[in-house]
């Protein structure tokens, strides 16, 4: 071999046995980022331990999971903008869209990758008021009363709140003689009586559980549960809306960032095991309403019972993120008008 | 009458006293369940406003974590990601010289002002790993692009290096263009690579105790850049060069702060590749002053060609030492450059291998106290006029020869080099001051003297006696 190759192969050894060196911060170990919607804090606490478990006993590697949590679409524009999550996690299928179209970070078709469309798990929106229940509020029609201040967070950086508002507007639009124009009314006065815009579901729980302002909090159903859990039963109560929307908080790996990390199959690995029954169980232990039929039909007495339209309702979430959330869209039109 | 009137009177003096007692009454106690009301309302408000407060507090702390970092101050222009592991940085060297020579080895049209250097230059880091370089220069009426290249920092040991860079053969040569403690850099540097085209792989091992270098390049002449070959930055011969360095720093983490600074290795370069008359891939040898004193023998036949080129193995190499304890700062080397030469004049046909050698020893001292190292020194104060402190002076000299091998000077008609106008020897000794006004600034002023042997139409060449005076501007 002559010197120019051999030098030019010692080269690309270099480079390749460098560059796809496992994303390794001690011998052996392996650590991933999960990036978050808000209020999944415990979920992964608990969940991340039971993984790390799982897969030592599986592979014999020690796995770290790091979490980072906020708005649902805050945290997408930050994997867009370079964060480095090896998975994300988020409240809504329209935001990890949004890093496979305009961050090219994974695939296209990245719904179709883990069982029922990359949603481990479901959940719904309610109202957590006060105890006692003081403004009596029993649905929607409530909230717009005079006096009223309800406490949701800013569509613009949650997922939680997207939802929200859809469930809002899809029971104006159910009313007697409701229409997209009712619903935009109704819409337009339920902000008015929000006081406090925050940026995600965790910190409009903390607005409205410590700092103690508004009458009612729209919650997320697993959210709402926990803040009765940590609370108790004499701080607030549960209100049940005639309607609510399934929400269907998606998972995927991030793919150009685990092809970089080489991290590939304990992130693929991780996303999947929220689909086993330790997975499940602990996602039902934490109030989000579990996939598996078995395991639902188990934890069933915890959750209330709803009435659910989905996010066909409004023609899937491309469509309802670009008509409601998008720049100049319903929401920027309402809150511009106030 | 009078009682009527009185009793008017008093009437009227009634009238004001009621009023003011009508309006010195209490008002109606409010109802307490709405004095509750508002004061409730008012508790909220104040919640509500101290929750947005807090929301905007957090908002501003994630805006500052994910925020560019801008820089701009000393000797850092950049703008970079909130974690710091992305970053493009403009950087620039400004070099104006004066020169003036004394006697009759220089003629009077040497005495010159120039732009020794205008370089701006654009470097950066993308994601920690991947760096690079552009180094353009337009000093002296030309334009010529002195680095161009992307490291790859896969590991401390191993970086990967490709474009156009400065060579890591000789230690001065891999003193920063404005780190130089002289104008001019030594007879040593005239024999071992610049900047040339390739992939180098090197980095540190054990924290830099020791630094490793392998390079295989396009090749260049002595002291020369890939821009000045024939055709400029392209492959000159039919084969590329090896480079490689190895550099110890045996006591950098030691106890023993005298040893220290104490770092050595050696550089080299290998080719084994043939030139011809009208490429020759020789060169010529300068002074401090940039006269030519040495150059082989440039074609002069009138039928083919009897220039001297280079045919056949070069191999360079290049022992060297620095040291820098507290102040005082001695950098010394030694480099051979090893050619196998062939001229064909008329008839007669000569090869041989000729060895130049050459050395220096540079001393620099700052007189202000401050540290000397390899690089420029920061100076303890800064200079500005009107305000106290006086920037750093540091008192520099340096001895370097360069000999050419005499076996390029036998041969009469059909030698390698013309004695009467290539000086077999060249022996400089400078003296000079620099001071460094502030991070940016620094002037530079001393006098160096160059004695040959050989190199005159009859007897040695005169001696060049330079004035050198630089002022460099870099951030």
């Amino acid at each position: 071999m002559s010197l120019k190759k051999w030098l030019s192969a010692v080269a690309a050894a270099v480079v390749v046995t460098t560059s796809v060196v496992p994303h390794a911060s001690a011998a052996g170990a392996v650590t991933l980022l999960n990036v978050s919607y808000d209020p999944t804090r415990e979920l992964y606490e608990e969940y991340n331990a039971a993984f790390a478990k799982y897969w030592k006993g599986k592979t014999g590697q020690d796995v770290k999971i790091n979490q980072s949590h906020g708005g649902s679409g805050k945290q997408a524009r930050s994997v867009i903008d370079g964060l480095q999550a090896d998975v994300v996690t988020l409240a809504l299928a329209a935001d990890v869209d949004g890093i496979a179209t305009n961050g090219k970070l994974l695939p296209v078709n990245w719904e179709s990758r883990l069982p029922n469309s990359s949603a481990p798990y479901t959940s719904a929106i309610v109202f957590l008021v006060r105890k006692g229940n003081p403004k009596g509020i029993k649905d929607w029609g409530d909230l717009v009363k005079p006096g009223v201040s309800v406490i949701t967070p800013n569509p613009k950086t949650s997922g939680g709140a997207r939802w929200n508002y859809l469930a809002a507007w899809a029971w104006a639009k159910h009313q007697p003689g409701g229409s997209d124009a009712t619903a935009k009314d109704y819409v337009k006065k339920l902000f008015k009586n929000v006081p406090v815009l925050d940026a995600g579901a965790r910190q409009a729980t903390t607005t409205f559980v410590q700092r103690e302002i508004g009458d009612v909090l729209l919650a997320w159903e697993n959210e709402a549960l926990l803040a009765i859990k940590e609370l108790g039963p004499e701080k607030v109560q549960i209100v049940v809306p005639s309607l609510s929307i399934l929400a269907e908080p998606s998972v995927s790996v991030v793919d150009k960032v685990v092809l970089r990390h080489g991290t590939r199959e304990v992130a693929t690995e991780y996303l999947n095991h929220l689909y086993s029954k330790e997975g499940q169980e602990i996602i039902a232990k934490n109030y989000y309403r579990p996939r598996d039929t078995e395991i639902a039909a188990k934890y069933a007495a915890q959750y209330p019972k709803l009435n659910l339209v989905t996010i066909q309702e409004f023609g899937g979430w491309a469509k309802a993120q670009s008509e409601h959330f998008g720049d100049k869209g319903v929401f920027d039109q309402i809150t511009t008008q106030q | 009458m009078r009682l009527r009137t009185g009793l008017a009177g008093a009437a009227m003096a009634f009238v004001p006293l009621s009023v003011a007692f009508a309006q010195a009454a209490p008002a109606p106690t409010p109802d307490p369940a709405v004095l509750l009301q508002r004061l409730e309302e008012a508790e909220n408000r104040i919640k509500v406003l101290e929750r947005k407060l807090e929301n905007q507090k957090d908002d501003a702390t994630a805006a500052a974590a994910s925020a560019p970092q801008v820089r701009a101050g000393g000797t850092r222009y950049s703008i970079g990601s909130a974690d710091g592991s992305s970053f493009v940085r403009l950087r620039g060297v400004v070099q104006a010289d004066g020169r003036h020579f004394e006697g009759d080895g220089s003629p009077a049209t040497s005495n010159t002002w120039l732009l020794r250097s205008v370089r701006p230059i654009i470097e950066g880091t993308f994601n920690n790993i991947y760096d690079f370089r552009v180094t353009p220069d337009f000093a002296q009426g030309k334009t010529v692009l002195q680095d161009a290249y992307v490291t790859a920092r896969f590991q401390p040991w191993a970086a990967v290096t490709v474009g156009k860079f400065k060579q890591q053969v000789g230690l001065e040569r891999m003193v920063g263009d404005a780190d130089t403690r002289f104008p001019e850099r030594g007879f040593p540097t005239s024999l071992v690579p610049n900047r040339d085209i390739g992939v180098q792989i090197g980095g540190d091992v054990a924290g830099g105790l020791f630094t490793y270098s392998v390079a295989y390049t396009n090749g260049v002449n002595d002291g020369g850049s890939s821009d000045a070959n024939a055709t400029p930055d392209i492959e000159n011969d039919a084969k590329g060069d090896v480079n490689a360095r190895v550099f110890f720093q045996p006591f950098l983490n030691s106890d023993n702060f005298a040893l220290r600074g104490l770092g050595f290795g050696i550089g080299g370069t290998y080719v084994d590749s043939t030139g011809s008359g009208t490429n020759t891939l020789l060169t010529s040898y300068r002074t401090p002053g940039q006269a030519t004193f040495f150059s082989y023998r440039a074609n002069t036949a009138t039928t083919g060609n009897n220039a001297t080129f280079a045919d056949g193995e070069r191999l360079r190499y290049s022992p060297q030492f620095y040291y820098y304890y507290g102040s005082i700062g001695v950098l010394g080397e030694y480099a051979v450059v090893s050619q196998e030469v062939t001229r064909v004049n008329g008839a007669v046909t000569r090869s041989d291998k000729l060895d130049n050698k050459a050395w220096q020893l540079q001393f620099a001292w700052l007189l202000t106290g401050e540290e000397e190292t390899f690089r420029s020194p920061t100076p303890g104060t800064s200079f500005q006029p009107g305000k106290p402190g006086y920037g750093a002076w540091e008192l520099v000299a340096r001895v370097h020869q360069l000999t050419i091998d005499p076996d390029a000077f036998t041969g009469g008609a059909n030698s390698y080099a013309n004695p009467t106008t290539a000086a077999q020897k060249a022996t400089a000794a400078a003296l000079g001051i620099n001071w460094y006004l502030n991070q940016n600034l620094k002037w530079f002023f001393g006098y160096e003297q160059t004695r040959f042997d050989g190199g005159g139409a009859t007897g040695d060449r005169p001696d060049e006696k330079a004035y050198l005076a630089r002022v460099g501007l870099q951030f």
